[in-house]
């Protein structure tokens, strides 16, 4: 793709720079909003509701006529973007739960034992059924496990053993038998019939999908980047809430359409882009607009995220794993490791060598999260490799992915500007 | 040389391969049919006076089980271990291996480290039985290979009978502690011993103690109020003090490191599949073990009614999710049966604050006592 001259650049983009709400922005929070109203009315008219993990493969639910599926995480994290997150985490502290636990949990907690009052969803449709998984954490089983004592639902958990070394072929056959489990339970308690073909039909939407957002991801190697990874954030919402429909390949085919187009017509988020920053931990929904901001006025871009370069790839892969048109179940569980959290650390560090060799980062951000202890509990590690290692320079900054009273801005930008400052020196030493 | 260096090199004297698990329940049976000495990564203030080392490695928010360990396995007292054994007991747990083999690698040092899983799904639900028995299997033919050895059902046999004295004598051990005619701190110190020494030596304290006269009658005062003490970990030993000193009897814990561990051994012990299938399947409830949580409330309940608990003290680790997530819940229903729920958090610096918790168990030992 040709670099535009920096004369050439279109008003627009020289008024406003960071994170902007693009055509897909837009279209996104329609998505957003019919996928909650869907499910609501659906949830009203008699569908069997389930409630997820976030891994856990959706696709299934579609082979059933009238099964639908809210994911508590997926909430959580639009009402901390939408400024509720501690509003909801405080009454979850109110009804005893420590305000040490993961901050999507006690939003979720204190949205649902308040009836859904102040989420931006208006809450999430009581399930009859939980399906937990703990390959990206054990508390989330824990977290399912309070509804499963409080209302009595049913708790179905999906074991998932952690990948230290590529997923092993005896794990497949582990997790492939609880898949089964999972459709003989739903039919049983739904009194639906699993359909086959309309399960392979949602594995292909997602398989499509997911090539999509490969190429949409693809867009941060052009200098300067084509997106910032906060982008890339708001646009994972819809693969939790409508994965395996035909509606999130036409979304995510024009997110990618579109970003080629800006990046063709010269138009980026960050242009006067020098710093091309990688993320690894999960957003900090709170920050979103604040921090794209403020990077982009010190001309720093986090373009890259573990986070978000992860859907779509085996653990410690960095390119796509294409659904290849075998069985759809097979695929699934192949794919179930794909999120950093159940990956150990050679197969992280393997992945985000991957990611800054292809995009070319400058400098990582390791957020050490204290709502996420899977994510963050190697990261000490992992910034002395990628320093010693890669030679990149790298901080760590403490943030909550939720729960803005455990953020100090002025904190974490003092580790980034000193980031920045490592950049210059090492970029300056490589000139002299 | 410290008590701590003396267990040390007491094991290490006796010549035998040593395997440091991670908690909370592994196959210690199977460690010690294979002629390997295991020692249980846990309870480890005693060994390790900083954490300056694993600061360099875990977050602060790490529990200080982790760091503990973390600490240990990479101090100097730590080259003792002739390998490590860990399985999937919680989250931060199973990202430990290769941040500690960073840190030896740091070191020069190298470690082998077993690595399981044990199914989570409940038995209703999945029958994951063969999934255990695959990564028993795997388990055994890498210690094969590591150290050879070489398995043996005889001699397997064997260790499960020894295991199953051992948590057989803890549990005579502790209804003294209930009859209050054994401190629980004096019980707690005994029941740990047997983390890091032999089985056979730790039967021999076992009966050692059980034989004392001085056993033959109760000491606490009758006035004493019953409870039930709940928690990863036993409480810092100034805190069990005190506890005692503040009037309380402990008639039951549900301690994972004492109760949760000792409280089933299974009966047969024909091969090891089987043996751990029964072994995890029908352990007493623990937060970690995912599929038990349904039997937990049940059994706290059980436990209240059997020892006449009127009360129920959580010691919260300080960031153990699987155990603060179920306290809520856990509070309500006790309440609902009368017992009183009185939750305390200890964190890795909290060993010389002690202080701060007395009044709080004074007020809470008066308001039994109504």
């Amino acid at each position: 793709m040709p670099e535009q001259r920096k004369d050439d650049k279109p008003k627009e983009q020289k008024e406003k720079t960071g994170h902007q709400k693009t055509e897909a922005g837009k279209r996104l929070s329609k998505i957003m909003i019919n996928d909650y109203m869907r499910l609501h009315q659906k949830a009203t008219e008699g569908a069997f509701v389930v409630w997820i993990a976030i891994v856990v493969p959706a696709e299934i639910f579609s082979g059933f006529e009238n099964v639908v599926y809210a994911v508590p995480e997926s909430h959580a994290a639009m009402s901390a973007g939408k400024g509720v997150g501690p509003l909801q985490c405080e009454k979850a502290e109110g009804n005893g739960f420590s305000p040490d636990l993961c901050s999507y949990a006690r939003i979720d907690l204190g949205t649902a034992f308040d009836g859904g009052k102040d989420s931006p969803t208006f809450g999430l449709p009581k399930p009859h059924l939980l399906v937990s998984d703990n390959n990206n954490c054990t508390l989330l089983v824990k977290w399912f496990d309070v509804y499963h004592r409080e209302w009595g639902t049913p708790h179905f958990i999906l074991d998932v053993p952690f990948c230290y070394e590529q997923q092993k072929e005896r794990d497949l056959d582990y997790i492939l038998l609880q898949y089964r489990d999972l459709i003989a339970t739903i039919e049983k308690m739904s009194g639906q019939k699993f359909d086959a073909s309309r399960f392979r039909e949602a594995v292909q939407n997602t398989g499509e999908s997911l090539a999509h957002w490969k190429r949409f991801l693809k867009a941060a190697k052009h200098r300067p980047s084509g997106i910032t990874v906060f982008d890339s954030f708001v646009q994972m919402a819809p693969f939790l809430t409508s994965r395996g429909a035909k509606e999130l390949v036409d979304h995510y085919r024009l997110l990618a359409d579109e970003t080629e187009e800006n990046v063709a017509r010269g138009i980026f988020p960050v242009p006067n882009e020098k710093y091309r920053l990688l993320w690894d931990n999960i957003a900090p929904w709170h920050q979103l607009n604040k921090m794209s901001s403020r990077l982009a006025s010190l001309d720093a871009n986090i373009i890259a995220a573990s986070y978000t370069y992860c859907m779509g790839s085996l653990e410690g892969e960095f390119d796509l794993y294409a659904y290849d048109g075998g069985d759809p179940l097979t695929y699934l569980a192949r794919t179930q490791n794909f999120s950093v959290c159940p990956h150990g650390l050679e197969l992280r560090y393997q992945s985000m060598q991957r990611a800054i060799a292809e995009v070319g980062i400058d400098g990582v951000v390791f957020a050490s999260n204290r709502s996420c202890k899977v994510y963050s509990l190697m990261q000490m590690d992992m910034l002395e490799r990628v320093n010693r290692e890669l030679n990149i320079p790298a901080v760590m900054i403490d943030v909550d992915h939720a729960d803005v009273r455990k953020y100090t801005e002025e904190g974490v930008f003092a580790r980034i500007e000193a980031l920045l400052e490592l950049i210059d020196a090492k970029n300056n030493h490589a000139l002299s | 040389m410290t008590d701590a260096d003396h267990k040390i090199k007491s094991l290490k004297d006796k010549g035998g391969r040593i395997i440091g698990c991670f908690p909370l329940y592994p196959p210690l049976e199977l460690f010690h049919s294979m002629g390997l000495t295991p020692v249980v990564l846990w309870g480890l203030r005693d060994f390790v006076k900083t954490s300056a080392t694993a600061d360099r490695h875990l977050q602060s928010y790490a529990c200080s089980v982790a760091r503990h360990l973390v600490e240990f396995v990479l101090s100097d007292q730590g080259r003792f271990l002739d390998g490590l054994f860990m399985y999937n007991a919680c989250d931060t747990l199973r990202n430990l291996p290769e941040i500690l083999n960073c840190g030896l690698g740091d070191n020069g040092r190298a470690l082998p480290i077993f690595k399981t899983h044990i199914p989570m799904t409940p038995p209703k639900q999945t029958s994951a039985a063969g999934y255990l028995n695959a990564r028993i299997l795997a388990l055994i033919m890498e210690l094969e290979e590591t150290y050879g050895v070489v398995f043996s059902p005889a001699r397997f046999r064997h260790s499960v009978a020894l295991y199953r004295e051992a948590r057989s004598l803890c549990k005579e051990l502790e209804i003294l502690v209930a009859k209050g005619s054994l401190s629980y701190g004096r019980f707690s110190q005994i029941n740990h011993a047997g983390y890091f020494s032999t089985v056979e030596d730790h039967i021999k304290l076992l009966k050692k103690v059980l034989n004392e006269d001085s056993l033959s009658h109760t000491k606490t005062s009758p006035s004493a109020v019953p409870v039930i003490i709940s928690g990863i970990l036993p409480p810092p030993p100034g805190l069990i003090v005190a506890l005692e000193d503040a009037g309380f009897r402990v008639a039951a814990n549900d301690i994972a490191s004492e109760r949760r561990s000792y409280d089933y051994a299974p009966d047969t012990a024909d091969n090891p599949c089987s043996y751990y299938a029964d072994f995890y399947f029908n352990h007493f409830p623990c937060p970690t073990l995912l599929y038990s949580a349904d039997k937990r409330i049940a059994m706290i309940k059980k436990l209240a009614a059997d020892s006449g608990a009127r009360g129920f003290v959580f010691i919260g680790e300080k960031f153990c999710e699987d155990e603060y997530f179920e306290i809520p819940h856990l509070e309500r229903i006790l309440k609902e049966t009368g017992v009183a729920i009185l939750p305390l958090e200890i964190s890795i610096e909290d060993d010389a604050n002690n202080k701060a918790y007395v009044t709080r168990l004074e007020a809470f030992h008066e308001m039994l006592r109504g």
